[in-house]
């Protein structure tokens, strides 16, 4: 690699004028970033997650902006696979830009299904596997914290589809690694590095947390240097593109994370403070790269 | 495709209008000139990383040429809202969510509990008449409004009591539309006492704790009665008073 980083990618084979891509749920299915029009300098969007059935999502509050960051207990709310296909899709086929859809499961076998399900259209460029949910099915922990269990994952998903897919590993327990080694011999074309933090805030009066799951998923602008070390671990450690997810708020923060050896980098949580983050991130790289 | 644009937008004016709470005044003319009433803006309450979400709050009224809005100051974003001066810029994402569901002719009765009435003013110079009942715990938290109809807990501004203490059958009567906003617990009070045959005119004001305001987050779930949630930012925050499971919104504890 050469420094400092081009901010052009070859990505899965694409020339992308953009690293940036937007991170599952902060970018809904599509349809709110074509009536915004808030696409340009966006490299590839990630889609909300998507299971096999309906899930309504967690109770609320489903948010808490704490001191330093972003505390989100959203819960996978998504209509399921088949509402998806039907009625979601056809929308974000609209997108000038490629897109992944973010896939989530309570079984190892839900992810393979479900993927199963997607192939019937063709607006997607391929998937995004979330590891980060509770493998409810055997125990209850996240499937990414067990090499094994990513590795059957990965193998579950390539079996159903050509198509090349990211799996999206959690920071919360286990080997990153290792999980990122697993996925990639499960047939894993990039690894994403990585998941929200498990974060809480407890209100002391009441001994209680606002949030009604107690723990929740946490975002900050000060995770970058959390996301910088697991994208550069995890870089050093595989063969295929790592795209990294975390601690974004600048065009600064963007090429540090292509520097450490991401290949894309997504933008989550400023998404949601700034819809045109994108373009912003863009130019705030194109002059830094002039100076 | 949509007329929400994201602008940097000037302050002319700010003042403390009762304690802790704060009117603003923006120009603006690129958000006010297609804004309804019972819409909201997210705004940047800093050009710092932090806080990392906007701070949604309702248009209170428009200008000649921009918007005034009118909020509690209740945590860090808002502080630092207060603390702006006329000259000041602010990055304002608007104007978002759905208004109430009115026409001009429409005749409506408005039930405010305390804040919840910051939005009102927008409505009753959109419509062709309006009586206001306003609710509040004490005179500090009385929104200054022409005529209206007030009771306060402590008795300081009109007779002392409850907001429901003021409804009648005579005002639902002669209403087409009742449009609520106030704490949810004064709401689920005003919706219990709204005999059935009226409840189809009732329209709630909803808030929630949000993180985009556009839609794509999926953060400001409101439960609804036929099951699961709809978004407050983008398929609200007006809702059919029908439309809401008030049993559990009431246990979300907003």
């Amino acid at each position: 690699m050469s420094f400092p980083p081009a901010v052009s990618r070859n990505f899965w084979g694409m020339e992308l004028d953009s690293p940036i891509m937007l991170a599952s749920g902060t970018a809904g299915f599509g349809e709110e970033l074509l009536d915004l029009q808030c696409l340009s300098g966006v490299g590839a969007v990630v889609t909300k997650a998507v299971s096999f059935k309906p899930r309504a999502g967690n109770p609320p509050p489903r948010l808490l902006e704490t001191k330093y960051g972003l505390l989100n207990s959203i819960g996978l709310a998504n209509p399921g696979v088949y509402h998806v296909l039907k009625h979601i899709l056809p929308v974000a086929a609209g997108l000038p830009c490629p897109f992944l859809i973010n896939v989530a499961g309570e079984s190892v076998s839900e992810f393979a299904d479900v993927v199963s399900v997607l192939e019937d259209s063709s607006a997607h460029i391929g998937y995004e596997i979330n590891v980060s949910c509770p493998n409810v099915a055997e125990g209850g922990a996240a499937f990414g914290v067990d090499p094994e269990v990513v590795l059957r994952v990965s193998e579950g998903v390539s079996r159903v589809t050509d198509r090349p897919f990211s799996v999206k590993l959690t920071p919360n327990g286990g080997d990153m690694v290792l999980s990122a080694k697993a996925a990639v011999e499960g047939g894993a074309s990039a690894v994403t590095v990585c998941n929200t933090f498990l974060g809480m805030h407890i209100d002391w009066k009441t001994g209680k947390s606002v949030i009604k799951r107690k723990v929740a998923g946490y975002t900050s602008p000060a995770l970058l240097p959390l996301v910088v070390a697991r994208v550069w671990q995890v870089a050093n450690a595989v063969s295929v593109p790592v795209i990294s997810s975390g601690g974004v708020s600048t065009g600064e923060d963007v090429l540090q994370l292509l520097a450490a050896g991401a290949s894309m980098v997504q933008v989550g949580t400023r998404l949601m403070r700034r819809p045109f983050a994108a373009a912003e991130l863009m130019d705030e790289m194109k002059k830094l790269a002039g100076e | 495709m949509s007329v929400v644009q994201d602008l940097d937008c000037l302050v002319t004016h700010i003042e403390q209008v009762l304690p802790g709470v704060v009117r603003i005044v923006f120009d603006c003319p690129g958000i006010s000139s297609v804004a309804a009433p019972g819409q909201f803006v997210q705004i940047e309450s800093s050009s710092d990383v932090f806080p990392v979400t906007r701070r949604p709050i309702t248009i209170n009224l428009l200008t000649d040429s921009g918007f005034e809005l009118l909020f509690d100051v209740i945590g860090r974003g808002t502080e630092l809202l207060a603390r702006m001066q006329p000259g000041d810029t602010a990055r304002v994402l608007g104007p978002l969510g759905n208004g109430w569901m009115i026409n001009p002719a429409s005749n409506c009765l408005l039930i405010g509990g305390g804040l919840g009435a910051a939005g009102f003013q927008f409505l009753i110079d959109s419509v062709h008449s309006a009586e206001v009942l306003i609710g509040a715990s004490g005179q500090e938290r009385v929104i200054p409004f022409g005529a209206c109809h007030v009771v306060t807990e402590d008795g300081s501004v009109g007779e002392k009591g409850l907001v429901t203490s003021l409804l009648s059958e005579e005002f639902f009567a002669e209403a087409d539309v009742i449009a609520v906003c106030g704490p949810v617990a004064m709401m689920e009070a005003v919706w219990s006492i709204i005999p059935e045959k009226h409840q189809g005119k009732v329209q709630i004001s909803t808030e929630s704790r949000m993180g985009c305001g556009w839609g794509v987050c999926d953060g400001c779930s409101i439960p609804m009665l036929q099951g699961g949630y709809r978004k407050c930012c983008t398929e609200g925050p007006v809702f059919h008073g029908t439309e809401i499971d008030w049993k559990r919104w009431k246990e979300a504890g907003l």
